[in-house]
């Protein structure tokens, strides 16, 4: 009998163990996530009964409200800006630092800073820092460059908000670059010395190809950090001027709470979840051959 | 031999000197250009209202006042919302490690069936951000009429996929040798979980708190959508909200509630700054 | 030609000297083989010659012509490193061409030189694989095939066999061997393993905490050891050494020169010992001895002998004897005694022995 308790104790602990955590991931993760793509085939504002307008809320997102292709562009927009500027920042970045030395660890630890701080805090001093009457501007005047608008214009927002981003984010990339960049065996570059190559060579045909997994890794997830940015955006420009920095994710946002177009907000979102879906499946393929060597 | 031309020792060695200074010129200005945004904030939040509206600005604070600090508490009472977001900081982190290590430990020792749908389920939750979820959390928690708590701030965030998956990676290299040789001792499960897994895997649990200890400390997105009264709200609400008091924008009190909001992050940082940048580059790298 | 010569090299790391003083003269078209345990330099005086880690003073000449100041990729050498260093991220054939492409070889003259080394390590079925496709040895093969397509006056191997299972590296052995043969260019070879040494060397230079030891050919090296440490080194088992009577002088004899008999042999060393344990390894067998009394004096002492005789059981007592030709005398310091040296006081306290 005693025995016959202890195996199905044995069968049954392991799901006891991992309940807590499965049934919260399928309240508050699962049930969301199809409970969204149902309501985007809805019309729904919480206080009325949910009304069925089957494809409805996505042919308004796509050819009546025009705010939201707006969203859409800015938020590419801004991906491929935080992508391009990010990588080949964080990657001269870690060239650069990757010799052990006090100076470089000091260096690194002054970039790696606004990572771990607040963007409420990053958003609201560079908010500070380019209002009109702000320390850039000041800067500007004492070089004797026009004053810029930064924030106020609706040609400068998104470039703003992706400045900051880029600092606020740069250390950490660079970082993890780092690492990889500490990893390709030195034995290898001594190699291409013996064989005669020259630095600039050394680095497209040795260095460049030994961090392309890393690299990939890196695109994938600035692809994905960059189109759920909403923070900033929020806190900076609230979209503006115009919409010429509203994206996705305040988009959907406003639907929901200032509008109450949950069924609107549900079809952004799904539009949203399908973006990243690709982008994650790209990141598995392209993953599983490795990228480049192995 | 192959054709080369030996180079001039002397001239290579003042090239060699004069890289060298204007590198470290330039690391020096990356240094500013990253620190100089804080001590910006710190300089105006110790300014007058009146001196923070001069332009050009002064570049560190003429009368030097702590005013902005005293109307923080005063009128604002900022530490209502750094109670709350106290008591959130430490319920979440706590819950997460209840829930977290034995599900790790289900996940890296046993085999039980679905098992590999079961993880899977956890992999790709991590992947699934909160932008996504919060409109039907939020609805959840409306209906439940549980918005005027600081559950919707908790209760969600608990379940740490990412902590799962790093945890179970941690388990899975302690040797099945050992397991079974304190089963052999006739220890219990959780005594073996307590007193051999969580002790090999204290560095990896530490870093996964530090990790979701910044992370709700600074968290804005979920507690803006997740509250509708000021009772709740978490110190990052509070201090956005600066914006609306009624002179307008005033940036000292606003530079102020930020330098509060940053300085545990800061002081974390400067104790443990090896610590905390392996856990970030090791949540990138994984 | 590829002589190579280093005149008063010192290294340090830091704080720790790694090498100081050094001379050496490596011979033109000669298989060196630098041996010794890790740590003792052999590899620092490789990457040198290599001019991938710069020596910290002193001159290196290369055909009498000093290179300190040459970059590695115009001294016209080629190196294989110990895990290969082959570029993971290009293919069989790119490795090999990726330094004749650096030195601007026209492509119709680069096709040539690839197809013919690598027909010659037996490459041509895998020039279009990646690195990570291939097998252990072939990427060794790679790696010889990337440093022999330069044509270098002088070739660095770097413990080249150490990653390789033990049946291929005695294959390999070979190989390389032929291959010096075929190129007659010089060859410098850094090892721990003094078999490797001994079985592939022209000459063995022999190292230990960044001093050499010992430079000769390997038969002169294992019949004429000049101190202690090489004639312990050379050579399995190594040598069996014992203190003298007087503490101060050391006897030592080689495991496979002890004559192992029931009865006292008429020899100018002879000792009572127990059989301790008996390793039969086919044509020979392995005993190691307990002998009752250290000549000075310091208690029980285990010797090992090597010999066809399979006879002696353990635990049965047995005498052991060497003849005076293969003994060998050394000073205090662990100097090798020889000829005037050897004292007739000397053999006497050998023929005395223990007892007393």
């Amino acid at each position: 009998m005693k025995h016959k308790q202890f195996r199905i104790g044995k069968l049954v602990l392991p799901y006891v163990m991992i309940l807590p955590a499965v049934a919260l991931l399928a309240v508050f993760t699962f049930y969301p996530l199809f409970n969204m793509v149902y309501l985007s085939f809805f019309k729904y504002d919480m206080l009325t009964p949910k009304k069925f307008v089957g494809w409805d809320n996505y042919y308004q997102l796509f050819f009546v409200n025009i705010d939201f292709i707006a969203a859409l562009k800015n938020t590419v927009f801004y991906t491929l800006g935080v992508i391009v500027f990010m990588i080949s920042l964080a990657l001269i970045f870690a060239l650069w630092l990757q010799r052990s030395t006090w100076v470089n660890a000091i260096v690194q630890r002054f970039m790696f800073l606004p990572h771990i701080c607040a963007m409420l805090t990053v958003a609201m001093v560079f908010q500070w820092l380019m209002d009109d009457r702000g320390l850039f501007n000041a800067v500007l005047s004492v070089f004797n460059l026009p004053a810029l608008r930064w924030l106020n214009s609706s040609h400068t927002a998104l470039l703003s908000i992706l400045i900051v981003a880029i600092w606020k984010g740069v250390g950490y990339y660079a970082l993890i670059l780092l690492s990889s960049v500490k990893s390709i065996p030195p034995e290898l570059l001594e190699a291409a010395d013996l064989d005669d190559a020259g630095k600039l060579r050394t680095f497209f045909k040795i260095t460049l190809p030994m961090l392309s997994p890393q690299l990939f890794f890196l695109l994938i997830t600035i692809t994905i950090n960059s189109f759920k940015v909403f923070d900033a955006v929020r806190i900076m420009t609230g979209g503006g001027p115009g919409n010429s920095s509203d994206v996705l994710v305040f988009y959907i946002y406003r639907q929901a709470f200032n509008y109450s177009k949950y069924g609107l907000s549900a079809a952004a979102g799904t539009i949203l979840l399908l973006i990243l879906l690709v982008m994650t499946v790209i990141y598995f393929r392209i993953l599983g051959k490795r990228v480049h060597y192995q | 031999m192959y054709e080369y031309k030996k180079p001039n020792k002397k001239l290579l060695k003042v090239k060699k000197i004069v890289f060298a200074v204007i590198s470290t010129f330039f690391k020096l200005l990356v240094c500013v250009i990253f620190a100089f945004p804080f001590l910006w904030m710190i300089s105006t939040s110790f300014k007058t209202l009146y001196e923070s509206l001069l332009y050009p600005p002064t570049l560190l604070p003429q009368n030097f006042t702590v005013d902005a600090y005293i109307s923080l508490f005063e009128q604002v009472h900022l530490e209502r919302y750094i109670l709350n977001s106290l008591i959130i900081l430490v319920s979440v982190t706590l819950l997460q490690v209840l829930i977290m290590v034995p599900a790790a430990y289900a996940f890296a020792k046993y085999n039980f069936k679905m098992k590999g749908v079961l993880f899977g389920a956890v992999m790709v939750a991590f992947m699934v951000p909160t932008q996504i979820t919060f409109v039907s959390v939020f609805q959840m928690f409306s209906k439940m009429q549980l918005l005027d708590t600081l559950l919707p701030q908790i209760i969600p965030c608990i379940c740490n996929a990412f902590g799962i998956f790093l945890l179970r990676q941690n388990f899975m290299q302690i040797p099945e040798e050992l397991l079974e040789s304190a089963r052999l001792d006739e220890a219990g499960e959780l005594k073996i979980m307590l007193k051999i897994m969580l002790p090999m895997s204290k560095s990896t649990l530490v870093t996964i708190m530090l990790l979701s200890m910044i992370g709700t400390w600074n968290s804005y997105f979920w507690p803006l959508v997740m509250t509708l009264h000021d009772s709740v709200r978490p110190i990052t609400i509070a201090i956005q909200s600066l914006r609306n008091l009624e002179g307008g924008l005033e940036w000292p009190i606003i530079m102020a509630g930020n330098v509060i909001l940053v300085l545990p992050v800061l002081i974390l940082f400067f104790l443990a700054s090896k610590k905390i940048i392996e856990a970030m580059a090791y949540r990138g790298v994984k | 030609m590829g002589e190579i010569v280093f005149k008063n090299i010192c290294k340090s790391f830091g704080e720790t000297k790694v090498i100081e003083d050094l001379n050496l003269t490596i011979r033109d078209g000669e298989f060196t083989v630098l041996v010794g345990a890790s740590g003792c330099g052999k590899t620092t005086l490789l990457r040198m010659i290599a001019g991938i880690g710069p020596a910290t003073s002193g001159e290196l000449y290369i055909d009498g012509e000093e290179i300190s100041d040459v970059p590695p990729g115009k001294r016209g050498i080629a190196m294989v490193f110990q895990n290969y260093a082959i570029y993971p991220t290009m293919t069989v054939k790119g490795n090999i061409e990726f330094g004749l492409k650096n030195r601007k070889i026209p492509k119709a003259e680069r096709e040539t030189l690839i197809a013919e080394v690598a027909e010659t390590v037996g490459l041509t079925p895998y020039l279009k694989r990646k690195p990570s496709e291939l097998s252990g040895g072939q990427r060794q093969r790679v790696a010889l095939a990337r440093a022999m397509v330069k044509k270098p006056k002088v070739f660095l191997l770097d413990e080249p066999l150490s990653n390789l299972d033990a049946k291929l590296r005695v294959s390999m052995r070979t190989e390389l061997i032929e291959l010096h043969h075929r190129l007659k260019t010089t060859f410098v070879y850094v090892t721990h393993d003094q078999t490797e040494a001994m079985s592939m060397a022209d000459t063995i230079v022999l190292m230990d905490r960044g001093k050499i030891q010992q430079m000769a050919s390997p038969m002169e090296i294992y019949n004429d050891p000049n101190n202690v440490f090489t004639a312990q080194f050379i050579g399995t088992p190594p040598m069996n050494i014992q203190k003298m009577k007087d503490g101060k002088h050391q006897l030592g004899y080689r495991a496979e020169k002890v004559q192992l008999s029931e009865t006292k042999p008429d020899l100018l060393y002879a000792r009572k010992a127990v059989v301790l344990t008996r390793e039969m390894l086919g044509s020979e067998t392995i005993y190691k001895l307990q002998l009752e009394e250290a000549d000075d004096g310091s208690g029980k002492t285990a010797v090992m002998a090597k010999t066809p005789n399979l006879m002696f059981e353990v635990d049965s007592r047995v005498y052991i004897g060497v003849d005076r030709k293969d003994l060998y005398y050394f000073d205090e310091e662990g100097r090798r005694l020889r000829g005037d040296g050897i004292s007739p006081s000397l053999e006497k306290m050998t023929a005395e022995g223990g007892e007393s």
